[in-house]
């Protein structure tokens, strides 16, 4: 079956350091793949090679089968593509409601000629994106906090307001960049949730993931990399009673 | 009653061209030192094409407005596609190089200027329906700043400005969103320059030179960047303190320098007196009324 999203080949040197070695990568809709590997295996590199933000020497990214070559970020995000940052890279000038209001796939205010001469269409659009972002904040259990500032929220609903940002723009394939580091308790319980619930309603999603325990108990599939190339995949419960791979991980 | 008037216009053109540079340095993020040349180049244009070829001034000077804009795109596109930062420098080329070939060629007068630009109203209505009207767009300008600022688009250039990589990552285009912002700022300047043209009926390229530009930046840097009545407050400010000291008497080969060292020296004390301005803007963009209506509803 073909997947949401292929990387075929994928490969990126940044003067003799490789960060993606021959990558091949499947994203199928409704599963979890956690991609897992010690610091600078080059999984975050990835993520940046997916979503254009650096380009490949070798190698394509194809969404729903279509090549991403050449595309901008921004234009991969409105095909269907969405990420979200490992230090959350909010915007902290705008209130939590609005960080989302400016995420929809598409956003009319967005350019000048509707924001002079559509003010009706404008309004439509907003009433349904307040829906949308109140119900994606209800989810994540902030919806108390829609109009704080993001910065006055704790950093673990930070993080889960980055998820709900990226899941404003109809989302066919979610990257998530450490979704779990710092956080705790009630927040960690949320994102759990919500990422099984995206990925029930047919997303493909990825994890890069420090949390084992998280990423075993989400992940339909693992990836391990190493040093840029993926060097194993399997189940969870596999790769981590592979003696090797453990090494690789800590270093021993 | 006309020396007052004069001075009112000016003024009047002088918030037109520190709100439009607002939307540009304040609201886009985008620094250019090319606002003087937009507002040449729709001077130039209303009045070659209304002195010249015969075009109503109505429409001379919407033309002068249209061609600044298209010239701002021209010059934004190839530098946005590289990065921001590419802005300031193509625009300093922009700025000294414009003017330099409007000094060089005979249709723009060279050096010595254009002069009979063909009035506007004053033969039918008198100054005070110039005056009027300079107000008018000056209020439309105000209005329109305002209005996009704190709406969709807004809310929008907030984002843009505080990380771009993650405006990207929720599909916005910051690219276009810049030569937008760029090319609207630019055509207010122009059509600034068209009412210019038509009330002195004088143009030199020495009215565009990069002092200028100082003076504009002053403006919305002393008044308070990103609100709508800091470059207001600037712009009046600025007008007034020149004309403080003509009282002094100095010669104007004094003069002139003494109001660049001025510009400078403001802007130097603001930054490190009052960063944000004679009007301090809100750290946290907030929708319009209309969103809290409805959320209250």
């Amino acid at each position: 079956m073909a997947g949401v999203l292929e990387v075929k080949n994928l490969s990126k040197s940044f003067d003799g350091i490789v960060v993606a070695r021959n990558v091949d990568l499947t994203l199928q809709s409704g599963r979890v793949v956690g991609l897992i590997g010690p610091n600078g295996a080059g999984k975050t590199s990835l993520f940046n090679l997916i979503c254009g933000v650096v380009k490949p020497d070798d190698g394509m990214v194809l969404l729903e089968g279509k090549s991403l070559d050449g595309q901008p970020f921004h234009q991969r995000v409105r095909d269907g593509l969405s990420r979200t940052w490992q230090h959350t890279r909010l915007f902290p000038s705008l209130p939590v409601i609005d960080n989302l209001l400016v995420g929809t796939h598409d956003y009319p205010g967005e350019r000048l000629i509707n924001v002079l001469f559509g003010p009706a269409r404008l309004r439509a659009h907003d009433t349904i994106a307040r829906d949308k972002a109140q119900g994606l904040l209800g989810k994540m259990g902030l919806g108390s906090v829609a109009n704080d500032l993001v910065s006055d929220l704790p950093y673990g609903q930070q993080k889960l307001v980055g998820v709900a940002r990226a899941l404003m723009g109809d989302a066919k394939c979610l990257l998530l960049d450490e979704p779990m580091a710092g956080v705790e308790g009630q927040a960690y319980a949320a994102m759990q949730r919500v990422v099984r619930e995206v990925a029930e309603s047919g997303v493909a999603v990825c994890v890069v993931e420090h949390n084992i325990a998280f990423v075993r108990d989400l992940c339909d599939e693992g990836v391990f990399m190493f040093s840029g190339a993926i060097l194993a995949r399997g189940s969870l419960a596999e790769l981590i009673r592979d003696p090797q791979l453990t090494e690789l991980y800590f270093g021993h | 009653m006309e020396y007052l008037y004069g001075i009112i216009i000016i003024v009047g053109l002088y918030v037109i061209l520190a709100t439009s540079f607002n939307l540009i340095i304040g609201y886009g993020g985008l620094v250019s030192i090319a606002h003087p040349v937009f507002f040449a180049l729709g001077a130039y244009t209303s009045a070659i094409l209304s002195r010249d070829f015969g075009v109503p001034v109505l429409l001379a000077m919407l033309a002068g407005m249209l061609v600044a804009l298209v010239a701002s795109i021209a010059l934004a596109l190839p530098s946005l596609r590289v990065s921001g930062d590419y802005l300031m420098i193509a625009s300093i080329g922009f700025q000294l190089g414009l003017l330099e070939v409007i000094k060089n060629f005979r249709f723009t007068g060279g050096p010595g200027g254009l002069t009979n630009i063909p009035p506007f109203l004053i033969r039918d209505f008198g100054r005070e329906s110039y005056v009027l009207l300079v107000l008018a767009v000056m209020l439309g300008v105000i209005a329109l700043v305002w209005w996009i600022s704190r709406g969709d688009y807004g809310r929008a250039m907030s984002a843009m400005r505080d990380d771009e990589l993650a405006f990207s990552s929720i599909g916005r285009d910051a690219m276009w969103m810049k030569i937008a912002i760029f090319a609207l700022g630019s055509g207010i300047a122009g059509f600034a320059g068209a009412l210019y043209a038509h009330y002195f009926r004088y143009i030199a390229p020495e009215q565009f030179e990069i002092l200028q530009s100082a003076a504009i930046l002053t403006m919305v840097v002393v008044g308070g960047m990103r609100t709508t009545w800091g470059p207001v407050v600037g712009a009046l400010l600025l007008q007034a303190l020149p004309q403080a000291i003509t009282f002094l008497n100095l010669p104007p080969s004094v003069l002139g320098p003494i109001q660049g060292l001025l510009f400078t020296g403001l802007v130097l004390v603001f930054m490190f007196v009052r960063p944000q301005g004679l009007v301090p803007a809100k750290d946290i963009w907030r929708a319009v009324p209309r969103a809290k209506a409805e959320e209250t509803r």
